[in-house]
């Protein structure tokens, strides 16, 4: 294969985990954890990994309920985080009734929500939900219903 | 158009990507990590450590959109690189949270996940492209078609051949050898930046609460670090 060889052999099969940056972990692993039931899976920290120490960050990994992790927060000691290069991520409830539970768990955490998909372009199935929110950090997360759930 | 040179300031510098692999030997590990371990502050980072693996609310991450200079530019990136398909380009809309700005959307999905990435393009009320910051995520993942630890060997092997240089891997994220760099969840992974200097990560392998008992036993994590 060359670098004109057009599409890969091995190719990407689906969104894994995202890594955010934020700015206060403990305040972040709160509202995710309160949020959405994440199980926080591991902690990666300048005392137990080369790789944070070399890099002066500090990692908390959350999962889903199947893979180890689904989502990560970042804390970089030296940088300052910012909303700069993501516009928003988005998270499909389990089913029905965990999308009306994380929207009745952010409307008594007092976050304010916005209904309807965050991006106007973007597509809506028939029947589906969705709202958005923002998370300590002001990262733009947004929550879908699939209607086959 | 052309797009701003801008390096973020978490991007690694050449050397450090050059070294990183470094990471890989165990003896290099325990030396970067002796000051916690002396002084007793060292801790464990693994999975069995933690009570895990009960559902959530959540069942998958659905889409990601990301600020890019250039959507043009990024598309043949990530066609050529991870084999996105271009699903659409949408003409202008306004910026969903900042009024007076206007975004354009691409949208790009991967073999399993329709529309899965948006690349937008975020213009300030003047009209000019924003550059991206590059602090916002540290990196998205990918999984890879079969899912296995050969397919990402592969795909950094095709990658190589069509002129991509990983920032970072391939690696395995535990203490196994050859490739293990002493860090947490199992996946076999490769980073690459994009354009934008954007970190994508393309794994397969990660554990699973089905399979990290059949690949670690009882053995406790400190002891896979």
């Amino acid at each position: 294969m060359n670098a004109h060889a057009g599409m890969a052999q091995i190719t990407a099969a689906k969104l894994q985990h995202q890594v955010i940056y934020v700015s206060d972990l403990k305040q972040s692993t709160d509202f995710y954890t309160k949020l959405f039931d994440l199980q926080f899976s591991a902690h990666n920290h300048p005392d137990s990994s080369a790789a944070m120490r070399l890099a002066q960050m500090e990692m908390h990994f959350f999962s889903f309920g199947f893979y180890h992790h689904d989502i990560c927060l970042v804390k970089h000691h030296k940088l300052k985080m910012d909303n700069g290069s993501m516009l928003h991520f988005s998270l499909v409830a389990r089913d029905r009734s965990a999308f009306d539970a994380i929207r009745q768990r952010a409307k008594g955490m007092g976050i304010p929500t916005r209904d309807g998909r965050l991006i106007a372009s973007a597509k809506t199935s028939p029947g589906a939900r969705a709202f958005s929110l923002q998370d300590p950090d002001r990262h733009w997360i947004e929550i879908i219903e699939e209607p086959s759930k | 158009m052309t797009a701003v040179s801008y390096v973020p300031p978490n991007v690694l510098p050449p050397v450090v990507q050059k070294l990183a692999p470094l990471l890989k030997r165990r003896w290099i590990r325990e030396l970067v990590l002796m000051p916690p371990t002396l002084s007793g502050r060292r801790i464990s980072n693994k999975t069995e450590d933690y009570g895990v693996f009960k559902p959530s609310r959540i069942a998958h991450i659905d889409q990601v959109s990301i600020y890019v200079q250039d959507i043009a530019r990024s598309r043949r990136w990530y066609e050529k690189l991870a084999g996105l398909r271009h699903s659409r380009t949408c003409e202008e809309e306004p910026h969903p949270v900042k009024e007076g700005w206007r975004i354009r959307c691409c949208y790009m999905s991967a073999g399993e996940h329709d529309e899965c990435l948006v690349l937008v393009e975020e213009r300030d009320p003047a009209g000019k492209v924003t550059v991206p910051s590059g602090m916002s995520f540290f990196h998205t993942a990918f999984e890879l078609t079969g899912n296995r630890f050969e397919d990402v060997i592969g795909f950094a092997e095709q990658a190589k051949e069509a002129g991509f240089v990983p920032n970072y891997g391939p690696v395995r994220h535990n203490g196994e050898t050859p490739l293990g760099d002493g860090e947490t969840g199992g996946n076999v992974a490769c980073y690459f930046y994009d354009p934008d200097y954007h970190n994508i990560e393309f794994c397969a392998a990660m554990d699973t609460i089905e399979n990290y008992r059949a690949r670690y036993g009882d053995t406790k994590g400190s002891a896979r670090a």
